[in-house]
């Protein structure tokens, strides 16, 4: 079964993200991989994650794919205007790449190429419509394609939204995504509070929408502080000092990630999980939420 | 307004390859961010001949980027015709225009930045993305081309960390965009998809 035959059939989904190599070396990535095989219902492929230079995430799912892993492209606007966007995602699709996940990307000055120039032609509500009038067969200029696409689309969002973030939240489900995956949850009553809202937009646009939960495991009180500064995650006080007072801060982490994700098994439709670049905990991790 | 800012004068130094040079200075913008008006002017020809420069001359035109007649600039600036290149202490737009005129190597002092504005004798930068298709009205008065680091025109990006941008120590536009639309009344108008930019009306046209 594909990915969105999963996401129609009500499963609980598992998708975990890989990072295309710094080089053309794909070992490191393919072992990633690897431990990831009948886990993960799929894998996200990032796009220069970061802002970080990295191999393409279109050759990228590409290798993976012909490994048999079924991917999830990442797309973000910082780094093609709207003619790049078309030729990578066409080129996506003949590759069989059937999903794509649609963010704006982080800005250039966060990344390894300070300098670069940030293209942002399109924004992500605006490259969702691109990809809709693919899928129908047209180009955004409405010129006829020979082939269509057939992209099962996500778009990404956080759990902590001001009123303006959930405006746009609504534009990007207007714009008919399939899925929503969501940057990492730590607080669970909050993202109870996110789910009544999401359910509410839900409601009026469309029922289908599947949201997965963002994921990264805790593995000491350093990069618990270190996520406290990335937008959109917030870890709780007391759950740092859980961290802090562990006698084995790794173990501890990852019993309190799986208890983070029963919870979440009942509120929402899957989780992503986001270990930066390091797979080896997350078979383990999901024995002890109970999901394999 | 155009925002320019004074280049390091080091840098001023490496560029100018000849000894002698004459100075023009902008009476309009420049002048008013005190970057190119007669102190700075001034300023500059000392630094220069500090540092070995012969400054045949110097000048500040009403308006680098607009002038009425080279030839009156010219016989008025006996100076200009003495001197190897000129170094002009304006915007990008004046040391095109005179390049244009003068015959001569032109040299920058300024970097331009953006278009802004003075309010109050408050220099504002950044308020105008130039990108020839003005729909600010939508966004309550402030331009997410040139105010939010991504030129998002649908909304906020989620990279802000309480209300300040990923990017630099800017507050994040969309929430001001977001104040001002409740305030006026007008959220409506976020609340509707805008399409991508059309940029062919950026691109100046040709007669």
């Amino acid at each position: 079964m594909n990915f969105i035959s999963k996401l129609r059939s009500g499963k609980f989904i598992i998708t975990a993200e890989i990072s295309p190599p710094k080089g053309t070396d794909t070992s490191r990535m393919l072992r990633d991989a690897a431990l990831l095989k009948d886990i993960a219902d799929a894998v996200n492929v990032t796009d220069n994650q970061r802002a970080v230079m990295r191999m393409s995430p279109i050759a990228a799912c590409s290798i993976l794919q012909g490994k048999g892993f079924e991917t999830i492209m990442h797309i973000t606007c910082r780094d093609r205007n709207r003619l790049a966007l078309q030729s990578e995602l066409v080129g996506a699709s003949a590759l069989g790449i059937g999903n794509v996940l649609v963010m704006s990307g982080d800005h250039p000055s966060k990344g390894d190429h300070v300098g670069a120039k940030p293209v942002y032609d399109l924004d992500s509500v605006q490259l969702l419509g691109m990809i809709r009038e693919l899928n129908r067969g047209v180009d955004l200029s409405g010129n006829k394609l020979d082939g269509r696409t057939d992209f099962c689309v996500g778009a990404v969002t956080n759990t902590e939204l001001n009123e303006a973030g959930l405006i746009k939240l609504k534009k990007k489900i207007k714009m008919g995504v399939n899925f929503l995956q969501t940057q990492a949850v730590f607080d669970v009553e909050k993202f109870s509070g996110f789910m009544e809202r999401a359910d509410e937009i839900r409601s009026t646009q469309s029922k289908q929408i599947k949201i997965i939960a963002g994921i990264i495991p805790l593995r000491s009180e350093r990069s618990a502080l270190f996520l406290n500064k990335v937008p959109g995650i917030r870890v709780p006080d007391d759950m740092i000092k859980q961290i802090k007072d562990a006698k084995d801060p790794e173990v501890e982490g990852m019993r309190i990630t799986a208890e983070i994700i029963k919870k979440l098994r009942t509120m929402c439709d899957g989780i992503h999980i986001m270990p930066v670049g390091n797979h080896e905990n997350t078979k383990k991790l999901l024995e002890m939420a109970d999901l394999i | 307004m155009i925002i320019s800012r004074q280049k390091e004068f080091n840098n001023i130094l490496q560029m100018l390859g000849e000894i002698d040079i004459f100075i023009i200075g902008c009476g309009k913008c420049a002048k008013k961010q005190r970057a190119g008006g007669e102190p700075e002017v001034l300023e500059m020809k000392k630094k220069l001949e500090d540092a070995g420069k012969n400054i045949t001359g110097w000048t500040v035109l009403s308006s680098a980027c607009s002038i009425t007649s080279w030839a009156d600039v010219l016989s008025q600036n006996p100076g200009i015709n003495k001197a190897d290149a000129l170094l002009v202490m304006s915007c990008g737009g004046g040391v095109s225009v005179i390049s244009g005129f003068a015959g001569k190597q032109v040299y920058p002092a300024l970097d331009t930045e953006s278009l802004g504005g003075v309010c109050c004798n408050e220099v504002v930068t950044e308020q105008c993305g130039m990108c020839g298709d003005c729909t600010i009205w939508l966004y309550g008065g402030i331009c997410p081309v040139i105010r939010c680091a991504k030129s998002l025109l649908n909304g906020p990006c989620g990279g802000a960390v309480q209300g300040k941008c990923e990017v630099d120590e800017r507050l994040c536009a969309w929430d001001k965009i977001f104040e001002r639309l409740k305030e006026l009344g007008k959220l409506e108008n976020i609340e509707n998809i805008h399409e991508p930019k059309d940029h062919l009306k950026t691109r100046v046209k040709k007669a």
